[in-house]
């Protein structure tokens, strides 16, 4: 992890829906950087605006106001092929429910950010072996979504969010539809990408044991930053660093008069 | 409240789904046309004339109505499908909320009977004000004159028509609520279950597709060359041509498959999920897609026929108007009345006589023998009847057309209008001749088919028009057949034709000759046009409106399904552009899958229609076949575009709606 370049930053963000009497502040003025190599988590209870945070991230929703700096250009002045090409390029996204096209095959897939871009399956093909190869998907490359399991449908998810070799992976709750095993094997690879090559990951979980291969979390509560954990990846195990995670989510509740 | 909401519904339903609405209405303008068919001025005066014939074509028409309102209901059907897909969350939530099953079911049929009693408020002001100008028209197109026009209003069409729709609506919506009753209601608020893509094997996929490859090709080759009447043949063909689509598509969407997999390595930007997402259509929906493209290719085959009767009424040209039987004096003295004569442009008698001559037609049956196809009219070839060369001139004269002139050692061979043409023809280029009591005599080249008498029932197969020396000799009969009149052109165009017939049959029919006239010949020869090219012209309307709005529809509900995946696209960074193209490109190519099997069919199934069933209508030029068929095909062409833009409009619709639904949902 690079501690000087700051691959992401995020001023004073707000989100607002409705009007007037019947308006709801989903953020209120969050404030972080990401750095180059980190693997960031956020977690908060329902409703505590990390989906809209990523989302606005992602460009799926406009921030009412505040700024989103990727490397040192605003997403707010991206139109058109500008923001399809951040979508598709820059960012890779990873969904709760994989989101694969289940009429395409698994290598389809994969190749999709690549062929938006106008890069053909052909070109790919050295990309998509190693990629699936990293992610024990190979045999099943020539399959569709239905003739797989949750676990290889969710690496098949992550190879198609990885291979255009995005510079930051948004992953929302992407172990919230796998069992424990799969997660674990999930989240084993992504912890690799992130920590061979470097890859950059923002990922909004609930789940301790996900969020525990994190090399730092937000808490967010009602809009806000309301706490921050840093996790010494030299010193520290995930086991230790999990205990520590749930004690802060077993505060969350009682506000942040209780954390220490 | 129950009502407010069911208000609310049915107008969100209309909205959203303008082409099933739009389809609804001129199917009940379709049904109200051919129910009132009976009220119409052409058809009462019709059943005046020949009310045996519009009789037993009023028996006719419930049968016609049942068939069509059996289509329509597919086509309600599957919008209703199609509808009430995109509400099942709505309706799970309901359920959960604890809402009544039945309470669900009164709510989604007053819905529909709301909505079918809008579309009626529509369809059957526009309908009655249809069949007013198709009255009008036809009347002032044969001639009836306006004058006898009364505005009509048949209260027993209007009557089926609504029982009719109303019935085809809530049935369909029965079936439809009873798969509702099996659905648990977490099921229903899940939303859309997905068939997942699954393939065949790979021979069984060829061989399928192969199989109906050649099946259609073998319906092809029975229609083109080996369908010479209807027989058990007529069956094979339409089973190997049915069997034939279905196999096509079934095997298609395995064909495609193999087509993605090959140029997958090469294709750029959504192709291959363009290419995906019509395999999958063609996959799930084959079934749908064969009886469509079944549906145009009747639809086709329906309007070619129905024009083709409607040209053969108008190649049917007026020879005489009157034809009077009885003794010359007589005939002399009626035509001597002052007011006949004022009406009258010629009269002339007709000689035409059986003969006991001995006509050797043997060159002229090899003639026609050595003619493709012409077996069985050289097998039943014979000669027993001669007309006068002299009257047959004047029939010629009075229609304005060149004379005929022979020879004292040449004849010319007649045949009645409705026979076959073609083919004696050809046998009498090959410079024939026959032999009369064992003399020579050449045969024009030509044959005569104009109507000799007014009538066109009384019909005559074959003669020969002689010269009038030899027709003096072998004629039994040596009085005048009868005599035929002509009724003066300025007479005509003052009251119109139909009128100065009257009138005239008016006057004859107070003396005591029998006569034909003209009358009963437009009778049964507008019965035919009206009949038979109506019935199939509507038939083929209809076929057509419904098989496009169900490939319309089947495509929508298929975008619908899979809306998800478009989102999905959106985050991997394709543009809504992207999406439309390929979107546009998808419903193209749905489309023209279905179109292209049934063009060709109909290519081969008209063609066949023409040169070996009906024959072309006598004396109808190929060009104006021809333009007759461009302007089908024009109109054609023109339905398919239109539907294909609604069904692209509709679809972008659900792209753009995506695009803000998903920003206003990312919260």
């Amino acid at each position: 992890m690079d501690t000087t370049e700051r691959i992401l930053q995020v001023k004073n963000l707000s989100k607002t829906y409705g009007k007037a009497s019947n308006k709801t502040e989903a953020l209120r003025g969050i404030t972080f950087d990401v750095l180059k190599g980190e693997f960031l988590g956020i977690m908060g209870a329902s409703g505590s605006g990390k989906t809209t945070l990523l989302n606005c991230i992602a460009t799926m929703t406009t921030p009412s106001s505040g700024k989103i700096i990727l490397h040192g250009e605003e997403l707010s002045k991206f139109h058109g092929t500008q923001l399809s090409d951040y979508r598709g390029r820059e960012i890779g996204y990873l969904f709760q429910e994989f989101e694969l096209l289940d009429n395409m095959t698994a290598r389809e897939n994969i190749v999709l950010p690549l062929s938006l871009h106008g890069m053909t399956e052909g070109e790919a093909e050295h990309k998509i072996q190693e990629i699936a190869s990293k992610l024990e998907i190979t045999d099943v490359l020539d399959k569709f979504p239905s003739q797989m399991s949750g676990g290889q449908k969710q690496r098949t998810a992550a190879a198609r969010a990885l291979i255009s070799n995005p510079d930051l992976v948004l992953a929302d709750e992407p172990t919230g539809a796998l069992d424990s095993r799969n997660s674990k094997t999930l989240m084993d690879k992504l912890a690799e990408f992130n920590w061979d090559l470097d890859k950059t990951i923002m990922m909004v979980t609930h789940d301790a044991n996900a969020a525990s291969y994190c090399s730092r979390i937000l808490f967010i509560q009602d809009g806000k930053l309301f706490h921050e954990l840093r996790r010494n990846t030299q010193t520290e195990s995930t086991e230790d660093f999990y205990g520590r995670i749930v004690t802060v989510m077993a505060q969350l509740g009682g506000g942040s008069a209780n954390v220490l | 409240m129950f009502f407010k909401q069911v208000y609310r519904n049915a107008a969100k339903n209309r909205k959203g789904n303008g082409l099933f609405f739009g389809s609804l209405v001129i199917a009940i303008v379709a049904f109200y046309t051919l129910l009132s068919l009976g009220e119409q001025d052409v058809m009462r005066f019709l059943a005046t004339i020949e009310s045996d014939a519009v009789h037993k074509l009023m028996l006719l028409l419930p049968a016609v109505y049942i068939l069509s309102l059996f289509f329509v209901f597919f086509l309600v059907y599957f919008s209703c499908k199609y509808q009430m897909d995109d509400r099942r969350t709505e309706f799970g939530m309901y359920l959960m909320l604890g809402m009544k099953r039945r309470r669900l079911f009164s709510m989604l049929f007053g819905e529909t009977l709301w909505n079918s009693l809008i579309s009626l408020l529509i369809g059957l002001p526009v309908a009655l004000c249809l069949t007013e100008v198709i009255s009008l028209a036809t009347a002032k197109l044969v001639g009836l004159g306006i004058v006898g026009h009364h505005f009509t209003l048949s209260s027993g069409a209007i009557l089926w028509t609504i029982s009719g729709y109303i019935i085809v609506q809530l049935l369909s919506m029965l079936i439809l609520c009873i798969s509702l009753v099996r659905t648990e209601p977490a099921e229903l608020i899940r939303g859309n279950s997905q068939k997942a893509q699954t393939e065949m094997s790979n021979r069984k996929s060829t061989v399928t597709f192969i199989l109906g490859i050649v099946l259609l090709l073998f319906a092809y080759y029975l229609g083109l060359f080996h369908l010479k009447d209807l027989n058990y043949l007529t069956f094979l063909l339409l089973l190997s041509g049915i069997v034939g689509t279905f196999l096509l598509y079934r095997g298609l969407g395995e064909f495609l498959g193999k087509r993605i997999r090959r140029k997958s390595p090469t294709a750029k930007r959504l192709t291959t999920f363009t290419n995906r997402q019509i395999q999958e259509n063609v996959i799930h929906q084959y079934t749908a897609i064969t009886i469509s493209s079944l549906l145009l290719l009747v639809a086709l085959s329906c309007v070619s026929f129905g024009i083709s009767l409607w040209l053969e009424r108008t190649t049917d040209t007026r020879s005489t108007d009157f034809s009077i039987f009885g003794s010359e004096s007589e005939i002399h003295d009626i035509l001597e009345q002052e007011d006949v004569r004022d009406m009258i442009k010629t009269s002339y008698p007709l000689y035409l006589s059986p003969t006991d001559a001995r006509i050797s037609v043997d060159e002229f049956s090899e003639a026609l023998r050595k003619t493709e196809g012409g077996d069985n009219a050289a097998k039943y070839l014979s000669i027993d009847y001669i007309i006068a060369e002299g009257s047959y001139n004047d029939l010629m004269h009075a229609m304005g057309k060149e004379r005929i002139s022979l020879s004292h050692t040449q004849t010319a061979v007649y045949s009645s209008p409705d026979w076959e043409d073609a083919l004696l023809n050809a046998a009498l280029k090959k410079d024939v001749s026959i032999q009369i009591n064992g003399s020579k005599y050449s045969l024009l080249p030509r044959l005569y088919q104009d109507n000799i008498v007014a009538d066109r029932a009384i019909t005559l197969s074959n003669a020969l028009i002689v010269p009038d020396t030899l027709y003096s000799t072998l004629a039994e009969e040596p009085e005048p057949y009868c005599t035929n009149i002509n009724l003066k052109d300025e007479t005509v165009e003052q009251m119109g034709l139909m009128q100065a017939i009257t009138k005239m049959d008016g006057i004859l029919s107070k003396t005591d000759l029998t006569y034909d006239s003209y009358l009963s010949g437009i009778g049964r020869n507008l019965f035919n046009t009206v009949s038979a090219s109506y019935l199939t012209i509507y038939l083929g309307i209809l076929f057509l409106l419904i098989a496009n709005t169900v490939i319309g529809l089947k495509y929508l509900i298929q975008q619908r399904q899979n809306r998800h995946r478009y989102r999905t696209l959106l985050m991997l960074g394709a543009s809504t552009k992207e999406l439309c193209d390929s979107v546009k490109r998808q419903i193209k190519v749905f489309f023209s899958m279905v179109l292209v099997v049934a063009v060709i069919s109909s290519i081969a199934a008209i063609y066949s229609m023409f040169s070996v069933l009906t024959g072309f209508p006598p004396g109808t030029s190929i060009r104006t076949v021809i333009t007759f068929a461009a302007i089908v095909l024009a109109v054609f062409i023109i339905t398919e575009i239109l539907y294909i833009k609604i069904v692209t409009r509709t679809a972008y619709r659900e792209i753009y709606a995506l695009e803000t639904e998903e920003r206003r949902n990312a919260s």
